[in-house]
């Protein structure tokens, strides 16, 4: 992990003190509410239907044991004793009191914690794969990259206050993880025909009310350059982003007006004039930061391992945890968890102070102290010894996380919806939670297979509808709740835009919606075809039919 | 959206700790049933006057006059203002009644 | 609403340290040209009347948008004195964009001011910009402006001033560039 030295520590504590004295002027009055509102933003302080919600940045996903359990420390003492873990690798609190955030910020910039740019309209906390480092197959840890980046846009002189948010991501490896297409910037580690390691480079993805999927703008970009090229093209976007209308503001409206052709010549040309200014990080640099993610002192483990192979056959149960919520690991002998924030029935990310403090326990118990954030609001174990998995199954049961669904129908994503946010039309979670337990029966779930069910309260698109196998969008409906499903979208690296299936559902009819479109689905599958593979294979047309009659 | 003919009261979030409360006439309550409530379009016009000199003196934000049912509870008629009035649907265990006591 | 304290008032121009006496006059476009003053003008009459305006005026500057097409403004640069970046709402971020571009890219060195509804936040990031000079409304805050631009001492990227970034002060470069106080 990355370790603060001196500056980094230096530009936390003056930013907590910074924010201080702004929340102070605030409360005496000598900031007016529409001047204070962007600067809290920034450090990601929002206020929702019941009180100010606070978005920690968890950057690229990775936390050590200790931040978890300050994470915990918290929610107990500032808020109501749980954290809502989000799909951008954030933790948010429900029950934040203005008067105690600086206080709670100087106790996060302890453990290298901040909210900083979690929210307004900057560069966002950048995202990575939640495997990274750990993964076979991998160009380069996608980590190094994101540090060098959050170190970057951190205050950043011109690019603070940019037409709208702005979000990058990461992915090293050839599987996407982390939705790069759907990014203001993706970016994508790959090498050249001369083995050199480079990014390809993706600009204009974003959901909201226009879901775009990203151009790519550069097949490859020489690792060196890569911070010279994203001054670039943020100083475009800074420049002649839309600031007239807040719909219409984000890069990906820039590209479409301008043309990709017309916004990638002027990228280039912003960049032919600057990117010999100093911008680029200094080799050295990138090797300091490299530094901090070279792999553990892994144990040299012989495979297969008995124990965790006998485990398996004699406990079906845990076989099936196995099948869903582990995946190979780069080291022989090592495995991934995956621990499912799903619990049937339950809300989807929310995490107590006594589960995330017995997860940091796990994690220093059994993963080297280490502990991942995914977007689909679940945590990881990257480091686990096989021969410990079924020590950790037992543990996470005891908490109710050993849920074997990840990545099945009842691993659902759902925004926080209209239970918290001030911008709902809809609720997300109750919906999340009647269809977790329609299809609460294990074996129906595995029998079913891979399928994204992600669920959002409007139109921003939080909770990622628009990337979901099946999408379910809240809208309000002459003041009743009602939801929209789409089909077919896709946030890996086959991203597409789930396709609205016809007329919406209210808030009763949507569960049994989603069950006749599975229906559907189990009905018209191959072998082995996954529920989008079948989508792209025959379209819409069996869905609608299921779902409306023949007649339509 | 808001009838003129629909009772009304005024509502927002205390700048210092964010806590939904609602205008009694006197003061701030976190009880919707404590509101005071305006039955014509003059009153609701003098809550919402009283809503922005709140706001200018930095003690409410996001303030905004809702509709509610002329019970005695002063339920309000969204479901989005019935939530902010009681709390998170999906946790019940933090949930505020609409009335004191 | 409360007062905040040390407010500029009418004094309105300032630079990091607060108020500073001003000798340009803004000019509306219809208004005539004292001989020997320092005149503020739209771009649109700079354009249209520079052979007039750089003969009679002492010295010329001109008030720019952020949307303003640099191309235009450049050969105009080595004669003006002063440039003005006016500020549509709070949250406009190009002034930012504008000033970077003018010191790094047209490498204009004079007066170089932005107007409108900034908050003394702001100003650190503005100066980092390349700004040296701000026309403020009547209520900002002298004392929030000293506060503000003493808020970090450190940065990760390079500004047109304070020119060592950390990364560089990783290194023992802290002689690259020329810290100002
Ligand atoms: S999608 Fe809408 S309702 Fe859901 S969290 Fe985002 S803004 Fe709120």
């Amino acid at each position: 992990m990355y370790i603060y030295d001196d500056f980094d520590h230096t530009i936390a504590k003056q930013r907590v003190a910074e924010f201080r004295d702004q929340v102070n002027r605030r409360i005496k009055g000598e900031l007016t509410e529409e001047q204070f509102r962007p600067l809290r933003l920034m450090n990601g302080l929002y206020l929702q239907l019941h009180a100010y919600m606070l978005r920690i940045a968890v950057p690229y996903g990775t936390l050590s044991a200790a931040q978890m359990r300050k994470l915990a420390h918290i929610a107990r003492v500032y808020d109501r004793g749980y954290g809502h873990f989000t799909t951008r690798q954030n933790i948010q609190y429900n029950w934040i009191k203005l008067e105690q955030v600086p206080d709670l910020m100087a106790e996060l910039a302890t453990v290298q914690l901040h909210g900083n740019q979690t929210s307004g309209n900057c560069v966002r906390n950048v995202t990575a794969d939640h495997f990274s480092g750990v993964i076979d197959g991998e160009i380069e840890d996608p980590r190094i990259v994101s540090e060098a980046i959050r170190q970057w846009s951190t205050f950043h002189p011109e690019f603070s206050w940019l037409p709208r948010k702005f979000k990058i991501a990461v992915t090293g490896a050839e599987k996407d993880r982390a939705a790069v297409q759907w990014h203001d910037i993706g970016l994508h580690i790959v090498r050249d025909d001369a083995g050199e390691v480079g990014y390809a480079v993706y600009v204009g993805g974003g959901m909201g009310r226009i879901p775009v999927l990203a151009t790519k703008v550069r097949g490859f970009l020489p690792k060196r350059e890569l911070l010279s090229y994203l001054e670039a093209i943020l100083r475009v976007y800074n420049r002649y982003g839309r600031r007239d209308n807040i719909h219409k503001a984000r890069i990906k409206i820039l590209v479409r007006d301008l043309g990709p052709e017309e916004f990638i010549r002027q990228v280039e040309e912003e960049w032919e004039a600057s990117r010999h200014s100093g911008v680029n990080l200094p080799p050295e640099e990138e090797i300091r930061i490299a530094r901090y993610f070279e792999p553990p002192a892994y144990e040299k483990i012989a495979v297969p391992v008995a124990a965790f192979e006998d485990a398996k056959k004699a406990n079906r149960a845990f076989a099936q945890w196995i099948s869903t919520n582990v995946h190979p690991h780069k080291t022989p002998g090592y495995a991934i968890v995956t621990i499912s924030l799903k619990p049937i029935g339950g809300i989807p990310g929310d995490a107590s102070a006594e589960q995330m403090e017995a997860v940091a326990s796990l994690a220093e118990r059994f993963s080297l102290a280490e502990i991942r954030v995914s977007h689909i609001q679940n945590l990881v174990l990257p480091h686990v010894r096989q021969a410990d998995l079924f020590a950790v199954w037992q543990e996470l049961g005891k908490i109710g996380f050993a849920n074997a669904n990840a990545g099945l129908v009842t691993d659902i994503i759902a925004c926080p919806g209209l239970d918290y946010c001030s911008l709902a039309n809809a609720r997300s979670i109750p919906v999340a939670q009647r269809i977790s337990e329609r299809f609460a029966d294990l074996d129906r779930q595995h029998k079913i297979g891979a399928l994204q069910i992600k669920i959002s309260g409007c139109i921003n698109a939080c909770g990622h509808h628009h990337a979901g196998h099946i999408g379910i969008l809240g809208v309000d409906k002459a003041g009743q709740e009602f939801y929209q499903l789409t089909l077919g979208g896709a946030g890996d690296e086959t991203a597409s835009t789930g396709q609205l299936i016809g007329p919406g559902f209210s808030s009763d009819g949507i569960v049994d919606a989603v069950e006749k479109v599975i229906d559907a689905y189990l009905d018209l599958r191959q072998p082995n075809e996954t529920f989008i593979s079948a989508y792209r294979r025959v379209g819409p047309a069996p869905f609608k039919e299921k779902l409306y009659g023949v007649s339509r | 959206m808001s009838k003129a003919d629909t009772p009304k009261v005024l509502t927002g979030n205390l700048l210092r700790n964010g806590a939904t409360v609602y205008y009694t006439g006197s003061g701030w309550s976190a009880h919707v049933a404590e509101a005071q409530v305006a039955a014509t379009a003059a009153e609701a016009e003098e809550l919402r006057k009283i809503g922005a000199a709140a706001y200018a003196a930095n003690l409410v934000i996001d303030v905004n006059v809702v509709d509610v049912q002329p019970t005695a509870e002063h339920r309000p008629t969204h479901i989005r203002e019935v939530i902010r009035a009681t709390g998170p649907t999906v946790r019940p265990d933090l949930n505020k009644s609409m009335s004191p006591g | 609403m409360a007062s905040p304290v040390n407010q500029v008032g009418s004094n309105r121009v300032l630079d990091r340290n607060g108020p500073i006496t001003d000798g340009w006059e803004r000019l509306a476009d219809d208004e005539t040209v004292k001989p020997g003053a320092a005149v503020l003008v739209s771009f649109q009459r700079l354009k249209n009347e520079h052979n007039a305006l750089f003969a009679e005026a002492a010295a010329v500057g001109v008030e720019v948008g952020g949307d303003v097409n640099l191309d235009e403004l450049e050969p105009f640069l080595p004669r003006l004195g002063l440039i003005v970046v006016r500020f549509a709402f709070m949250r406009d971020g190009r002034p930012f964009s504008v000033g970077r571009l003018l010191r790094e890219r047209f490498h204009y060195t004079r007066d170089l001011r932005a107007v409108g509804d900034f908050i003394p936040d702001q100003i650190l990031f503005l100066l980092r910009c390349g700004f040296n000079s701000f026309e403020a409304g009547p209520d900002f805050s002298v004392d929030a402006l000293k506060h503000g631009v003493a808020a970090y001492t450190v940065w990760y990227q390079r500004g047109v001033e304070r020119n060592v970034t950390i990364a560089e002060r990783r290194l023992g470069k802290e002689n690259l560039g020329q810290e100002s106080a």
